[in-house]
């Protein structure tokens, strides 16, 4: 009889959630923010908008970038995809290829009339008569350094490839490398050598008719010096990927490093002293102006479900109000910057400890940010083939031709478009 | 004997009918694919008959990581067994502590491999790793060594990666044939007067051989597969100097997006290791029929 009533108890007490669940929408998030502080301020910013919400359930479900180009186009087939999905610009062609987007063309509209987003930040995911993703924040690449090491060595922060070679050089003594770089096959050396070649007046790898024009002398310009450089980087920067860049910073076993930001590991794994954390703009060739890669992170909205798909809207429209905003970018802080007006002034993103402790160097990255390119999305034009050339790396596997099997920048570069063109048939 | 025939075949059956739905039908479906032109899984694709045979068979890329496909085998297969050996061999004498020994040696084995992964990154990394700091600190080198610079040492270092997860369950191996050496026969050796080196030449080598032949069919099936070491540490690099035919099957599909032509090399590199089968199981059969 006991066991009866005891069953009973707990059957009642089930029932309302057994109820909630069935009649709430639920819907799964997908990002590549995978280290744990950044998945907690996420959960944070679920379960605020799961208690203002009570008909909608958001879950998140972090993946990781080497592995989500092949997941999501599998788990979409398998009727197992997320309801919403970040993205960078490269990313959505291919599913947009397979059917799996509905343009957001109206929804984004309706969010810039309110935040007023950065143009360019749109633009990247506007092609094809249609807006393929809901731009959510900036990254920018950028050359850090310890103001005191510099001092020390008596070198200026370098301007031009020449000062920079010559002071990666002089740094590189006692064991210490000058210049922290890249030369994994991988997006972060995709987007480190990019850095170099839109410095280096080879900004765009495609003709205004959608030919590729990658072989061109300012490219192979621009390998020859990144390889010349690779000699004051250490000798595994071949399997490098953004946290040993980090890690060598932190460590001082690298002077400068090039990179979206060094702030958080900087702070909490090294001395944490902003006043002689360094950030500058990547040199250029002629000293003259300064670009860098920089661009907008956004989601997908990929329900195919009314009700899921409203659910997803109003989520995004919550992250992107400046109350919560702010603290959806402070997830990393100095890492992620606003992509909307009313986000760069927010009061969530410039009250975190972190924020007002490396102020200087969070507005010197928007700065920087300002003369943003990005490969395949240049001069207002959007080339959605970079999809299929970006997934291999092509870029960095023609610096590993360069820097690992020898071969001459021209005949690398060559290799390249060809390899360029292959992949975009 | 009729009797006796169908119930061993149905005895059998059970076991071919889940052989054939998990290897037979997804080897049909490959064939099927790579007779297609599908690039994204997931999207449609139309009949392109013997296409990408040609493509990928008059094309480098396969060939290449065929070949470093073979130098991987090859390599883990001596560096394993002559660790398992020497570890086996250790095993099988009779010393204080050998049980905790042989319980011990099984841990490197069942350490899960993305902690492998990044137990060995960590430790060949040149900034805060151990390895470079000891080899310059001993005066072998003067400056920090890339162990995954260049494509000799990247898989030179995945091959001594691989074999330091994977000896300790051949030593195992090995161990069980040692074990079943009877202690007279070494006992009448050392009477007659033969030295350890003669013992092991004359009575355990000859004892054992069947053992590491079996094994060496087991381990080049098991070694040819292995894709997460070499993923998670170099993923086919520097410059292609790892990317062994399960690497270049995974960029094809999930990196090139050309999901038929993955399919093929599929295809073809499980003709590869069907052949070897028959080849191994064969000489094997000869041997246990000649013995």
């Amino acid at each position: 009889m006991k066991t009866i009533l005891k069953l009973a108890l707990a059957t009642t007490m089930l029932m309302p959630a057994a109820a909630f669940a069935q009649d709430a929408v639920e819907i799964t998030l997908w990002h590549m923010e995978q280290p744990p502080h950044r998945v907690a301020r996420v959960q944070e910013l679920i379960d605020a908008f799961n208690a203002a919400n009570p008909g909608i359930v958001v879950t998140q479900e972090p993946q990781n970038w080497g592995e989500v180009y092949a997941k999501t186009p599998a788990a979409l087939a398998a009727g197992q995809g997320p309801d919403m999905l970040f993205a960078i610009p490269d990313f959505t062609p291919i599913l947009k290829d397979i059917g799996a987007l509905t343009s957001v063309e109206e929804f984004v509209e309706e969010l810039d009339a309110k935040h007023d987003f950065v143009d360019s930040t749109v633009e990247a995911y506007s092609y094809d008569g249609g807006v393929w993703a809901v731009p959510l924040y900036n990254m920018t690449m950028n050359l850090w350094y310890r103001k005191s090491v510099l001092e020390e060595a008596g070198i200026e922060v370098p301007s031009t490839w020449e000062e920079w070679r010559d002071a990666a050089e002089t740094l590189s003594v006692d064991g210490v490398s000058g210049m922290g770089l890249p030369a994994n096959r991988q997006l972060y050396t995709d987007q480190t050598v990019y850095s170099v070649m839109t410095n280096g007046g080879a900004t765009e790898i495609y003709n205004e008719d959608g030919t590729l024009r990658f072989d061109n002398p300012e490219t192979v310009a621009s390998f020859e010096f990144y390889n010349d450089m690779l000699q004051f980087s250490p000798a595994d920067s071949t399997s490098w990927t953004w946290g040993e860049a980090e890690a060598c910073f932190s460590s001082r076993s690298c002077a400068m490093v090039m990179q979206f930001s060094v702030i958080a590991t900087y702070d909490t794994q090294a001395e944490g002293d902003a006043a002689d954390l360094g950030v500058a703009p990547i040199p250029s060739r002629d000293g003259e102006e300064h670009n860098t890669i920089a661009y907008a992170n956004a989601v997908m909205l990929l329900s195919t479900d009314d009700e899921k798909m409203e659910a997803s809207k109003k989520f995004v429209s919550f992250l992107l109000e400046p109350e919560n905003y702010g603290r959806f970018l402070n997830m990393e802080p100095g890492l992620f910057m606003p992509v909307t007006a009313d986000g760069a002034t927010a009061e969530t993103f410039w009250s975190d400890p972190m924020v007002e402790k490396y102020r200087e160097q969070i507005e010197t990255i928007i700065d920087n940010g300002q003369n943003g390119r990005l490969f395949g999305f240049t001069s207002g034009r959007t080339f959605p083939s970079i999809a299929a050339i970006s997934a291999q790396n092509i870029i960095a596997e023609t610096l590993q031709a360069v820097a690992v099997s020898g071969q001459s920048p021209a005949d690398a570069v060559a290799a390249g478009q060809a390899r360029m063109e292959e992949a975009a048939r | 004997m009729q009797q006796s025939k169908a119930l061993a075949f149905a005895l059998v059956a059970p076991a071919m009918l889940v052989l054939a739905a998990t290897l037979g039908w997804p080897l049909v479906q490959a064939v099927q694919l790579s007779l297609q032109d599908v690039r994204v899984i997931g999207s449609p694709g139309t009949f392109v008959g013997f296409d990408n045979y040609r493509h990928i068979l008059g094309g480098s890329a396969f060939w290449n990581a065929a070949g470093l496909s073979i130098v991987w085998v090859v390599a883990n297969a001596v560096l394993q067994t002559a660790l398992a050996l020497v570890a086996a061999l250790i095993l099988n004498e009779k010393f204080p502590g050998v049980r905790v020994a042989r319980t011990w040696i099984i841990l490197a084995w069942i350490v899960p491999t993305v902690v492998v992964v990044v137990i060995w990154r960590w430790l060949f990394s040149t900034s805060g790793g151990m390895i470079n700091p000891l080899l310059i600190q001993s005066g072998l080198v003067d400056r920090p060594i890339g162990f995954f610079a260049t494509p000799w040492t990247a898989m030179a270092t995945l091959v001594f990666v691989n074999s330091w997860r994977w000896f300790p369950f051949i030593a195992l191996m090995i161990l069980a044939g040692l074990t079943r050496i009877p202690d007279d026969l070494h006992e009448a050796a050392r009477i007659d007067g033969a030295n350890a080196w003669q013992r092991f030449r004359r009575i355990t080598w000859p004892l054992l051989a069947p053992t590491l032949v079996v094994l060496a069919v087991i381990g080049t099936m098991l070694s040819f597969n292995v894709f997460d070491i070499i993923w998670l540490l170099t993923s086919g690099g520097p410059a292609g100097g790892s990317r062994t035919l399960p690497v270049l099957i995974y960029e094809t599909a999930f990196k090139s997006y050309r999901l038929s032509e993955a399919a093929t090399i599929s295809v073809l590199a499980t003709l590869l290791l069907m052949a070897f089968a028959v080849i191994a199981t064969r000489a094997l059969d000869r041997d246990g029929a000649e013995r």
